[in-house]
């Protein structure tokens, strides 16, 4: 039987700590974490295809000091795909990628992707990403995600499931700029602060 | 003339404004100046793939409290339409974007002149401020103006970089 996304969700809010930051994709990626575990770390990426990867990038290079985890889907991953060689590239220890590798595009009803048969654990350790590996059960996921969280990274867990394509309804309608701001304030990231006729300066908020 | 030598007045005003991520898709003009910023010891350089992928990187690093900056070429603002409207702007990303402006009659390569012709017009369809940076202005207020206009705003701001500008 195939674990269902909910089951890898459940295995992972059983295992990320609370201060993890997490970045989840377009569609049943965002709604349904956020039915298991909706936390102001959690960044919800509406649309956008395929840059959660590198939106998760470039929040992982700003802020070294957390754990970033994003959950990307592989529809997603291989419309930018070029998000994986950068990330391994770059190689930020902090980002660990969970790949849902459903075999559709899932969020739009289930077409076809192009490939559905590539061995994207595989393309990770290639394009840099240690350690990545093709997980099966919810049961394995636990596991392998608090080893990725120990070491160092950049890697790369391939979710293996089966199309959802029916859409799980959030517990909330989804503001942008207020996810965006609920994130920024648990994080406390620093904040632009103007002066009159420019010059303005980001500062650290105090604590 | 102005002996003031501009690529090394826009990686000092970066730096005099706190930026500390640049994310970068190269070009021609930008090569030299792309390898100062890797070697300055107070900003991350992130070589992306592509210029969407840039701009995706940047709203991440600016989520993440730090302020970055977009070097691209001109071309990159014509093939990051989606992720500009669905991510920068719906998110309202500060993000200025320091675009090498090719394709314009001072331009000698003549394949980028489509790009040149299109680059405005796109911009100004995109709702994205921008300007054309003035070769006869210094171009470290013109930056920073950018910047900061890029924040007051919570929005993209494009400056479009002549070639004196950024060749190192």
């Amino acid at each position: 039987m195939v674990t269902t996304r909910e089951a890898y969700f459940r295995a992972m809010a059983d295992t990320l700590p609370p201060e993890t930051l997490v970045v989840t994709s377009l569609g049943n990626a965002s709604y349904l974490w956020a039915v298991v575990r909706d936390r102001p770390e959690n960044f919800y990426v509406e649309d956008a295809m395929g840059l959660a990867l590198p939106l998760a990038l470039g929040l992982a290079v700003a802020r070294p000091d957390r754990r970033v985890v994003v959950v990307e889907g592989d529809g997603g991953l291989l419309m930018h795909m070029g998000g994986l060689i950068t990330a391994g590239a770059a190689a930020p220890a902090n980002l660990t990628v969970l790949l849902i590798q459903n075999g559709v595009h899932a969020a739009s009803g289930g077409q076809a992707l192009t490939n559905a048969e590539l061995d994207f654990a595989a393309l990770g350790r290639a394009a840099g990403l240690k350690g990545a590996r093709n997980i099966e059960t919810a049961g394995v996921l636990g596991p392998a995600l608090a080893e990725a969280l120990e070491g160092p990274g950049p890697t790369l867990l391939a979710l293996a499931t089966a199309p959802d394509p029916e859409v799980v309804v959030p517990p909330a309608g989804f503001d942008p700029v207020a996810t965006k701001r609920r994130f920024q304030d648990a994080i406390e990231a620093p904040r632009y602060v103007p002066t009159l006729f420019g010059g303005g300066r980001l500062e650290e908020r105090r604590r | 003339m102005n002996a003031v030598h501009r690529p090394s007045e826009i990686l000092e005003t970066l730096e005099r404004i706190g930026v500390t991520v640049a994310v970068t898709v190269p070009d021609g003009w930008l090569g030299e100046f792309l390898v100062r910023i890797e070697e300055a010891p107070w900003i991350t350089l992130v070589r992306a793939t592509h210029e969407e992928e840039a701009l995706a990187i940047s709203c991440g690093a600016r989520l993440g409290g730090a302020r970055t900056a977009l070097v691209i070429q001109n071309v990159g603002l014509l093939s990051m339409g989606a992720g500009m409207v669905c991510l920068a702007q719906r998110y309202q990303f500060p993000l200025p974007i320091l675009a090498s402006y090719r394709g314009t009659p001072a331009d000698p390569v003549f394949y980028h002149v489509p790009k040149g012709r299109a680059t405005e017009p796109v911009l100004r369809s995109l709702g994205l401020g921008y300007a054309v940076a003035d070769g006869d202005r210094p171009i470290g207020p013109q930056v920073e103006q950018a910047a900061t206009y890029a924040e007051e705003a919570s929005c993209p701001f494009v400056l479009l970089l002549g070639r004196e500008d950024v060749q190192w």
